[in-house]
C-alpha cells in the first residue's frame, strides 16, 4: 500500500480524496494553486504544497509542477480526482516514468480507452449496443457525409474532455455546417483541441451510467446504475439511484451486460459507462469515465462501498477482496449539486465571500463540500460549491428528507441554484420519474423555476 | 512612491497638471533621467516578478505605467485584454512642459530593454521569473511584494531551489540579475532579482525544497534618496 499521495485537485474532491487517505492511514499533501492557499483541504491537510498560479494550466493542469511536487515531498502516489489530469494517458505515463503510481487505470489502459470513437468500436466488439457515431471529423465535407450516414438530428461532440462545452444538436445539414464552427471554437478554447465527433441524438433520452470496479486480476463488480438525466446544456446537476426510467431486471441486465464487456476488454480500476436510454428503454453505450466522478457518493450510499479507498487499492495492486454477491443496493439516494450560479441571469458563475454557512443534517443526509463560512470563492475554476446527498428507503423518503435538507442548506453571500432543485423536487416530471437529458432546456431553466414557484 | 494595480483598466482621464514652480525644469529633467536609467529597469523587472497585470509609478508629476503583455497571465479574464500591447511606459499626462515625442522615444527604449532584461533573451517579462498573483490574492498576502525599502524573489516553480554562488548577503544584484535556479524534474527555473539593491539574506538553505511562490531571497532596495541601499535600514 502507498505511505503517502500527493492530492493533485481542489474544492470538494480534494477533499474526499483526503478523507479517504485518512481512513486508510496514509499521509497526504494537498497541492494548491495560490488562489486556493485558504481553502479548505488546504488547512485540514498534514502537508500542503503550492504548485503555481491560479492558472489551472500552470498549476493543475501542468504536469511537471504535480509531478514535481510529489517527488520533492515524498510521495509514492498520484491521486488526480476529476477534471484536469485525471484521464490524461500521457500523464499517467510520465508519474510511472518517476517512479510514482497514478491512481486510477494504467496508461496503457487509458490509451486504451482515451479515444471515444475507439472506444465505442471495441466495446461493440465485446457486446455492447453502441451508438452510432462518426470517427474524428476531417472537415466540414466529411462531416455532412457522416451525419448523413448516421441519420438527423445529430449532437456534435468534442473528442476532448466533457462537461457539456462544445457540444451542440442540429437537425439538419444547414444547421451542422454553422454548428461546426461554433463547437470547433469551443472545444479549441475549453480543452486546446478542437477536433470533434458525431453522435446519433436520441429524443427524449434518459442518461443512465454503471459503476464498475476491477481489479489488476481481472476479477470486478458492478456496483449498480446512476440516474443522470436531470442535466442543464448537457451538465447534470442531480443524480439518483436507482434509476427510475428501468425496472428492477432492466438495470441487473444492463450493469452485467456493461460489466462483462469491459473486463473482457481489459479496463481496470474504477470507471463508469454510460448510456443513453431511449423512449423504449433501450441502453446505447455512448463512453466511459475512466476516473472517479462527481457522483461517485450516490453509489456510496447505496452500497456502501467506498469508491475512493476501493480506488486506491486496486492502484495498489491489491485484489478487489469482495464479490458481486457481497454488493447490495439499499434504498434510494440523491445527490444535489450545488453550484454558484445565478438563474436569473442565465445561470453565469458567482465567486465571492461566503458569508454564512449552514449545513443540512438528520437521517441519511450527507454534505462532500470545501466550503466554510468566510471563504473566498476564487472566480478561475468550475462553481461547483457542494455536492448533497440524501439517502432514504425508498424514493419517496429520498425526496421528503431532500426538501427538508434543501431548506436547511444556508450558503450566504453567492447566488447558488438552490432554488432550481426545490423547483425540481415539486415538478411532476421529476416525481413522476420522467426527467429527460433535454427536458430542463426545452422548457427553459428560467421558466421551469417560474413554474414551481407559482405552484 | 508607487502604487500597482492588479488589473488593467481603462486609460485614465487626464489629471490637472500638477502646479509648480516655473524653475523646476531641471529637477524635472534630472528626476527624468532617474526615472529611466534606475526606477524603469527595476519596475520592469517587479512587474515580471509579480503576477499584476500592470503596474505604474508616480514620481513628482510624472508618471509611469507598464502593462503586462495579454496572454502572460492566464486568468479566464486574459482574453479581455488581448488588446494590450507588451510591456511599454506610458508618458504620464501632467508632463506638458516639456517635448514629449523625444521623451516618449527615450523611455519605450529604456522600458523594453528593461523588459528584456527580465528573462535573458525572451521577448516578455514573463517566463519563470515568479509567481503569477493574480488579481484574487487576497490583500493580506504579500508574500515577496516590493515594498519601499525591501524586495523578495519568489519561486518561480515547486522543486529543489539552488542560489548562484556569488549570492550573498552583502551581494550587489540588479533587477532583472538571474541569482538561482529552483530546479523542477531537473529543469532549472531561473530565479531573478525583482530590483536593483543588495542581497539581504538567503531564505531558504541550498537544496531545499522550495513550493511556488516562496521567499528565496531578501533584497535591500537601494533608495531614491541616493543612498545606495541602507542594509538593515528601514525594512519592516
Amino acid at each position: 500500500m502507498f505511505e503517502k499521495i500527493l492530492i493533485a485537485n481542489r474544492g470538494e474532491i480534494a477533499l474526499r480524496i483526503l478523507r479517504a487517505c485518512r481512513a486508510m492511514g496514509i499521509e497526504a499533501v494537498v497541492a494548491y494553486s495560490e488562489a486556493d492557499r485558504d481553502s479548505l483541504p488546504v488547512q485540514l491537510a498534514d502537508e500542503a504544497i503550492c504548485i503555481g498560479p491560479a492558472d489551472a494550466r500552470r498549476s493543475y493542469l501542468s504536469a511537471p509542477a504535480v509531478i514535481s511536487a510529489a517527488v520533492v515531498t515524498g510521495c509514492d502516489a498520484i491521486h488526480p480526482g476529476y477534471g484536469f489530469l485525471s484521464e490524461d494517458d500521457a500523464f499517467a505515463e510520465v508519474v510511472r516514468a518517476h517512479d510514482l503510481t497514478f491512481i486510477g487505470p494504467p496508461p496503457a489502459v487509458l490509451e486504451r480507452f482515451g479515444s471515444k470513437e475507439g472506444t465505442r468500436r471495441l466495446l461493440a466488439t465485446h457486446g455492447l449496443p453502441t451508438i452510432p457515431g462518426s470517427g474524428m471529423l476531417r472537415d466540414d465535407l466529411h462531416a455532412l457525409e457522416e451525419a448523413d450516414r448516421i441519420g438527423y438530428p445529430v449532437l456534435i461532440k468534442p473528442s476532448a474532455g466533457g462537461g457539456g462545452k462544445g457540444m451542440r444538436m442540429v437537425r439538419s445539414p444547414r444547421e451542422l455546417e454553422s454548428a461546426l464552427k461554433v463547437c470547433r471554437s469551443e472545444a479549441k478554447a475549453a480543452f486546446g483541441d478542437d477536433s470533434l465527433y458525431l453522435e446519433r441524438w436520441l429524443e427524449d433520452n434518459r442518461h443512465v451510467e454503471v459503476q464498475v470496479a476491477i481489479d489488476r486480476y481481472g476479477r470486478g463488480v458492478h456496483l449498480g446504475e446512476r440516474d443522470c438525466s436531470v442535466q442543464r446544456r448537457h451538465q447534470k446537476i442531480l443524480e439518483e439511484a436507482p434509476t427510475p426510467a428501468l425496472s428492477a431486471a432492466a438495470r441487473t441486465e444492463l450493469a452485467e451486460t456493461a460489466l462483462r464487456a469491459v473486463v473482457a476488454a481489459g479496463y481496470e480500476n474504477v470507471g463508469t459507462l454510460e448510456f443513453l436510454v431511449d423512449a423504449n428503454g433501450e441502453a446505447w453505450f455512448i463512453e466511459i469515465n475512466c476516473r472517479i466522478q462527481v457522483e461517485h457518493p450516490v453509489t456510496e450510499m447505496l452500497t456502501g462501498i467506498d469508491l475512493v479507498t476501493t480506488q486506491i487499492r486496486i492502484a495498489a495492486g491489491e485484489p478487489l477482496g469482495f464479490s458481486q454477491a457481497d454488493v447490495t443496493f439499499r434504498g434510494h439516494a440523491i445527490e444535489f449539486r450545488i453550484n454558484a450560479e445565478d438563474a436569473d441571469h442565465d445561470f453565469r458563475p458567482s465567486a465571492g465571500l461566503v458569508e454564512r454557512y449552514v449545513v443540512p443534517g438528520g437521517p441519511g443526509v450527507r454534505m462532500d463540500s470545501h466550503l466554510y463560512a468566510g471563504y473566498e470563492v476564487p472566480p478561475f475554476y468550475d462553481s461547483l460549491l457542494a455536492k448533497l446527498i440524501v439517502w432514504g428507503p425508498d424514493r419517496a423518503t429520498a425526496i421528503e428528507r431532500s426538501k427538508g435538507a434543501l431548506d436547511e442548506l444556508l450558503v450566504e453571500g453567492l447566488v447558488t441554484n438552490i432554488p432550481i432543485h426545490q423547483a425540481l423536487l415539486s415538478s411532476d416530471a421529476f416525481l413522476e420519474g420522467r426527467m429527460t437529458t433535454n427536458l430542463l432546456d426545452r422548457v427553459g431553466s428560467a421558466a421551469f423555476l417560474a413554474a414551481a414557484t407559482r405552484a | 512612491m508607487s502604487e500597482a494595480t492588479p488589473e488593467s483598466h481603462p486609460a485614465e482621464p487626464p489629471e490637472a497638471p500638477a502646479s509648480r514652480p516655473t524653475g523646476a525644469r531641471p529637477a524635472d529633467h534630472e528626476a527624468i533621467e532617474r526615472l529611466a536609467s534606475e526606477l524603469l529597469p527595476a519596475l520592469a523587472a517587479r512587474l515580471a516578478a509579480s503576477g499584476l497585470g500592470e503596474i505604474e509609478l508616480r514620481e513628482g508629476s510624472w508618471k509611469v505605467r507598464l502593462r503586462r503583455p495579454s496572454n502572460a497571465r492566464g486568468a479566464p479574464d486574459a482574453g479581455r485584454r488581448a488588446a494590450d500591447r507588451p510591456s511599454r511606459a506610458q508618458p504620464g499626462h501632467e508632463g506638458h512642459g516639456h517635448a514629449p515625442g523625444a521623451l516618449e522615444g527615450h523611455r519605450s527604449a529604456r522600458s523594453s530593454q528593461a523588459a528584456h532584461s527580465g528573462n535573458g533573451s525572451g521577448p516578455l517579462p514573463v517566463v519563470a521569473v515568479g509567481p503569477g498573483r493574480g488579481s484574487a490574492d487576497a490583500p493580506s498576502e504579500r508574500r515577496g511584494a516590493v515594498d519601499t525599502h525591501r524586495a523578495v524573489a519568489t519561486s518561480p516553480a515547486v522543486g529543489i531551489f539552488q542560489p548562484r554562488a556569488e549570492i550573498r548577503p552583502g551581494a550587489r544584484v540588479r533587477g532583472g540579475d538571474r541569482i538561482g535556479a529552483v530546479d523542477m524534474l531537473g529543469v532549472p527555473q531561473e530565479v531573478v532579482a525583482p530590483a536593483d539593491g543588495i542581497v539581504a539574506q538567503i531564505l531558504v538553505e541550498p537544496g531545499e525544497t522550495v513550493e511556488y511562490g516562496q521567499d528565496l531571497v531578501a533584497i535591500e532596495l537601494m533608495t531614491q534618496a541616493g543612498a545606495s541601499g541602507r542594509p538593515g535600514g528601514g525594512a519592516d
